[in-house]
């Protein structure tokens, strides 16, 4: 009980700093604030990178386009050449019409091919290579664009292949930026704490002179470091929140041109509490340090 | 209660506070340590509470080796100890009584309770009507009265003021000794470190005096020898104060 009540006083004599020094604690947690909401959003950049390029194949594709000199011999003959080689897994035809039919439904473009005399499209082939290695790839290309009766070879989504790559260089940047901004973090929150231990020095001075233990003079600066680096990340998501309300309509925008329903997401429930969490953990152990420097620099003895 | 042995007490640089200084002192004694500025009063009361440490010898409170109390042990040391400073080392930003809570609080009493003996030392101080006024509004004798009363509000068994009526006028000094008078009746054990001759026997006691760092024998006839590894006799009546020409 007594430990209770201990916790509850020193809780309430941090959240009184708050409150006879709004302004200066305004500012801290605005600091505290934008160091966290910069990793965060990066984070959030990816996130919605990742989501954007998540339903995109990942796996490398070979579009053939069949000549439209070609006749339909050459196309079926082409079509049982491509089945029987061994460095394709899969092959898979698309017609003229259908990819003429999935351009209207797909790119909005129903205006612009009604205006159209024919079906400008040739008929293709929409092959996965085997092997993804990038040689071996080049290689495939340069036999398929020989095969009799094919216009043109493109190798698709190695884009997206190369977007998954930059996304993973992009998480660890995250974290290394995480890891920064947890120290800048700890080093607002410290400093934040040493210049009220200073301005209490007196106070310190006299409790301990009277019997209060390091432990309960620690007790209510861990609680105003902790309670800083909660408020910070609140301040940090809202930081968040404000960005991501004001690009959502410039981003709804782009995709629309793109006929994509793309919108920007935000950070998950569980992200936004681990946040919460790091960023209250950052502000306890920059609160410890400055403390346990700081109390020796007041140390009656 | 209190017991020095062979205490002595050298600051870097050389200065040396105290030397081979060794008395006792028992449960529900009043005494009183005298001597000039520099003489090593201050030093041997904070000897006694571990805010300094003896350079040799031993210093003990309740049996306790003071010298040898590990850092998280001293608070509770204190916690026992009423304290009362000449300067009254109050917080300025708290009123009166908050001021007096502080010990309670910090010993983890419920507030309501603490606020209850907190009344109760502002009013054997005849503070309580000022209960809610900053310390910056109170007179000094007002002052070192809320220092009294923070320093009895745990009712320790053991108070120690350093140069209480130091700097008040006759009237003050006077009202605070017989506050000392009403604690040293209900048996707590006092021990003041004051040059203020007029304080000096009018409540009785024992007289310790001391002279550059080491413990002279004093009783109302004054100072009778030097021995400064001499256990201290108790006078029962401290008489007046101790003649200057013999000091």
């Amino acid at each position: 009980m007594n430990l209770l009540r201990a916790q509850l006083t020193a809780l309430k004599a941090a959240l009184s700093r708050f409150w006879h020094s709004p302004l200066v604690s305004l500012f801290t947690l605005v600091a505290i604030g934008v160091a966290i909401s910069l990793p965060a959003s990066l984070y959030l950049v990816l996130a919605n990178l990742d989501r954007l390029a998540g339903h995109l194949p990942t796996q490398p594709e070979i579009s053939l386009y069949v000549s439209r000199d070609a006749s339909q011999d050459q196309a079926k003959q082409l079509g049982q050449v491509l089945s029987g080689r061994k460095d394709l897994s899969k092959a898979r035809f698309v017609s003229r019409d259908t990819a003429l039919k999935n351009l209207v439904e797909t790119g909005g473009l129903n205006d612009i091919t009604a205006g159209l005399d024919g079906n400008p499209l040739p008929d293709a082939w929409v092959l996965t290579p085997a092997d993804p290695d990038p040689a071996a790839l080049e290689k495939l290309r340069a036999e398929l664009e020989k095969l009799p009766g094919v216009a043109e070879v493109n190798l698709d989504s190695q884009w997206a292949a190369r977007l998954q790559a930059a996304l993973r260089i992009g998480r660890t940047l995250v974290g290394l930026f995480s890891g920064l901004f947890a120290l800048a973090l700890m080093a607002i929150s410290g400093n934040a704490i040493r210049s009220q231990i200073l301005a209490r020095r007196d106070e310190i001075e006299v409790s301990r002179l009277i019997g209060a233990s390091d432990r309960y003079i620690r007790r209510s600066f861990l609680y105003h470091g902790t309670l800083q680096g909660l408020l910070g990340g609140l301040m940090a998501l809202l930081i968040l929140l404000v960005l991501v309300a004001a690009l959502q309509g410039p981003v709804a925008g782009l995709a629309t041109l793109y006929a994509s329903p793309f919108r920007l997401g935000f950070l998950e429930l569980s992200e936004q509490g681990l946040i919460l969490l790091l960023a209250a953990l950052s502000g306890w152990l920059g609160a410890w340090l400055a403390v346990s420097r700081t109390l020796r620099q007041v140390d009656p003895n | 209660m209190i017991s020095f042995s062979q205490v002595s007490k050298r600051y870097p640089g050389g200065h040396t506070a105290l030397e081979n200084v060794s008395f006792d002192i028992a449960q529900g004694e009043l005494v009183f340590l005298t001597g000039h500025s520099g003489a090593g009063k201050s030093t041997l009361l904070k000897l006694v509470v571990a805010i300094e440490r003896p350079s040799s010898g031993v210093v003990s409170v309740n049996g306790q080796n003071v010298g040898r109390l590990s850092r998280h042990a001293v608070p509770y040391l204190r916690r026992n100890i009423g304290l009362i400073f000449q300067d009254h080392k109050l917080l300025f930003d708290r009123n009166a009584i908050e001021n007096v809570v502080l010990p309670l609080a910090i010993a983890g009493m419920e507030r309501r309770e603490a606020l209850k003996r907190a009344r109760a030392a502002l009013d054997k101080v005849g503070l309580l009507k000022r209960e809610k006024a900053m310390p910056v509004a109170l007179s000094g004798g007002e002052q070192q009265r809320l220092c009294i009363a923070r320093a009895v509000v745990s009712r320790p068994s053991l108070v120690l003021a350093d140069e209480p009526t130091g700097n008040l006028d006759a009237e003050y000094a006077a009202a605070i000794m017989a506050m000392f008078k009403d604690f040293h009746r209900v048996g707590t054990t006092l021990v003041i470190a004051t040059h203020d001759e007029r304080a000096v026997g009018a409540l009785g006691g024992r007289i310790l005096r001391l002279e550059h760092g080491k413990v002279l024998e004093s009783n109302r006839m004054g100072i009778k020898e030097d021995l400064p590894e001499a256990e201290i006799r108790t006078f029962a009546n401290a008489g007046p104060r101790p003649d200057k020409a013999s000091e």
